[in-house]
């Protein structure tokens, strides 16, 4: 589903590196999850993904279901399933919830030629599967994002996945933040959506979340390449551990 | 009410009487250059697509009482309310309301009291080819604790300059909500100056939009005469092409614990020009006063143009005042965010700048008219939306 080949990847304002020679083969219906130090390029890697400006690959290549994802515009990558669950959710003032949902996904529908969803059923489709995140009709009515708690940002980031029923979900970080309670409802939101048609990318500091979403795989990242991939017992040594081991290896 | 005719020719005599540069409140906006000819007083009323217009005001859904003004003239057949009897008080000089004074060949008169369900639209229409001048007066009392939701919509066809001075008082703890919108012509000339005084506990919620003729000036003032008024004013405009339009805003705190807000949301697209002059003044014996303004832009080509220029004058010492300008292009990560969830580009601009300007709306309380200038600002949209 998604091939990254020897990716490069450096700040388009400056000769700075962050990704740097980076392999990654994620098939439908698999669960990866990324783990490594601060400022390893984690968070970057998801951005290029997505088709954040501001990062320019100088080679290698990102290939997802036959495509080259990097020649996409954002909007397009979307429609064709691409989902970013930000680790810093962005506050949108003046546009409401429902009405940023209803939008991104009648878009997404229109892209593919399917039909737009009617009010009536768009409303019902949201409000269920708010309630089994905990989301209030209330923070649905608000602008997207503006006021939200951290943890209220993250389980949002969780109902768009839900709303949009991506093929590829990135998630960043969408652990941290979050209390005891609310990590088990978002667990459950993703898994949820785990589908043998389906794969996720799961961004996080924490073995604690891989609990809840056990991962197929699990990939050490440092210094923008990936350094040691594994089951979920990596998971369990790195959490003993720490990442001593590999800082050395990447420099 | 009488007609009034200019007197004199020297009345006619647009060059010297207009405002020019070298005045302070009119360094953006020189008559002398903008208006390249004469457009002597209007004689005759002539009045065809009258119905057109007043069916494409954007308040035409808006159950209202309606009063109709056919080139400056009361047009009783298109009314459903009566004009009153009330005299213009207001003696300012200023380059507006003199040539408002020599001009004017009609208005509204409205006297306010109780409690007016029914927002009342007075509809502004001017309907003639020939280059022509239309000035209007209006007067509208509200009454003590009298509150009431007062439209005012200025449309036309061709070229012609309207100058629409209106006075407006508030008795005590009475409220008026106003609704302003110029829709001029893309041809003529907009010129207007509203008078607020307001009275002790009164409630002021004010709102212009501004998205028509070529040039447009707008001067308000606002008095606040007695205690424990809360006033909002607040505006939007939405301008393309070489619209030019400037507002000059006095907000005049004379006495203690008042609250003022002004709020001005400006998209301005193509080589659009558009001017925010707001000036808070706060007398000697307005203590306790609580002033904020801010004016924002958004500009949606590199060629708009935005200037403000915000001016505190404060003369009493324990009052809370402050006011910010910012002018700017879309923000990146918004637009980012709401693409990658699959909004194609030209819509999720168009999201955000509805967002932006509509911030303005949330002024107006009454739920029709909002959603009318929703309406109006989308439409506006999707005719100047661009992809790049
Ligand atoms: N737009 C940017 N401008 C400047 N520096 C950047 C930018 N994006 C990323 N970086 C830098 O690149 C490095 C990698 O950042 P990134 O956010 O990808 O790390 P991360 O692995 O997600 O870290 P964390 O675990 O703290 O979230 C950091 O040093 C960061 O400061
Ligand atoms: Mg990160």
């Amino acid at each position: 589903m998604l091939e990254i080949k020897n990716l490069h990847v450096k700040l388009a304002d400056e000769d700075r590196v962050i990704i740097n020679g980076l392999n990654l083969s994620v098939k439908v219906g698999e669960v990866h999850a990324i783990m490594g130090p601060n400022g390893s390029g984690k968070s970057t890697l998801s951005y290029v993904l997505s088709g954040r400006e501001g990062y320019e690959v100088t080679e290698g290549s990102v290939t997802y279901r036959g495509e080259d994802l990097l020649a996409m515009a954002p909007d397009v990558r979307a429609s064709k399933g691409v989902f970013l669950a930000f680790q810093y959710p962005i506050e949108i003032p003046g546009v409401a919830t429902m009405q940023f949902l209803k939008v991104a996904l009648n878009a997404q529908r229109k892209a593919r030629g399917e039909k737009e969803m009617t009010t009536p059923d768009f409303m019902r489709y949201v409000k269920e599967r708010a309630a089994r995140l905990n989301i209030s009709p209330d923070m649905l009515k608000r602008p997207v994002n503006v006021g939200f708690s951290g943890g209220e940002k993250k389980r949002a980031e969780i109902l768009q996945m839900a709303v949009l029923e991506p093929a590829l979900c990135v998630l960043d970080e969408t652990d941290s933040g979050l209390d005891i309670d609310a990590m088990r409802v978002v667990a459950d939101g993703v898994n949820g959506l785990r589908s043998p048609d389906r794969a996720m990318i799961v961004i996080t500091h924490y073995q604690r979340l891989l609990d809840y979403i056990v991962p197929d795989f699990v990939h050490v990242l440092s210094q923008g390449r990936i350094v040691k991939s594994g089951d979920k017992a990596l998971a369990l040594e790195l959490e003993a551990n720490g990442y001593a081991e590999f800082a050395g290896e990447a420099a | 009410m009488n007609v009034i005719v200019p007197k004199t020719a020297a009345e006619l005599n647009y060059g010297l009487s207009l405002p020019h540069r070298k005045m302070e409140d009119w360094r953006w906006t020189d008559l002398r250059q903008l208006i390249d000819r004469p457009y002597p007083p209007r004689q005759t009323v002539v009045a065809k697509g009258v119905e057109k217009l007043i069916k494409s005001s954007p308040f035409a859904k808006v159950a209202s009482a309606r009063m109709v003004f056919v080139n400056g003239h009361f047009a009783a057949e298109h009314s459903q309310l009566k004009n009153d009897e009330l005299a213009s008080k207001v003696k300012i000089e200023e380059p507006v309301i003199a040539m408002n004074a020599a001009f004017a060949t009609d208005g509204a008169r409205l006297r306010i009291s109780g409690n007016a369900d029914t927002p009342i639209e007075l509809l502004f229409v001017s309907t003639d080819a020939a280059p022509r001048t239309i000035a209007t007066r209006n007067v509208i009392e509200i009454e003590k604790e009298a509150s009431v939701t007062v439209i005012e919509t200025h449309m036309g066809e061709g070229a012609y300059l309207a100058n629409c001075v209106t006075e407006i008082s508030l008795g005590e703890s009475a409220k008026l909500d106003r609704i302003k919108v110029e829709l001029e012509s893309g041809e003529a000339i907009h010129l207007s100056h509203t008078h607020v005084t307001l009275a002790r506990n009164s409630v002021l919620n004010d709102f212009t939009l501004t998205s028509g003729a070529g040039v447009n000036r707008q001067n308000g003032t606002v008095e606040f005469q007695g205690q424990g008024i809360d006033a909002k004013v607040s505006g939007a405009f939405m301008l393309g092409g070489e619209q030019h339009a400037d507002t000059r805003l006095v907000i005049d705190h004379q006495q203690p614990h008042c609250t003022s807000r002004e709020l001005f949301k400006c998209v301005m697209d193509d080589h659009a020009r558009g001017i925010f002059q707001g000036k808070v003044m706060v007398r000697k014996d307005a203590q306790k006063t609580d002033g904020k303004q801010s004016s924002h832009a958004l500009l949606l080509s590199e060629t708009a143009e935005f200037d403000a220029k915000p001016e505190l004058e404060i003369f009493a010492d324990d009052v809370v005042c402050g006011h910010g300008a910012t002018s700017g292009d879309l923000n990146h990560d918004h637009l980012f965010y709401l693409m990658s969830r699959g909004i194609p580009e030209a819509e999720a601009k168009s999201l955000l700048i509805a967002a932006f300007v509509g911030e303005a709306f949330d002024v107006v309380a009454h739920e029709g008219i909002k959603e009318a200038l929703v309406k109006f600002s989308r439409k506006w949209l999707t005719q100047h939306r661009r992809a790049g």
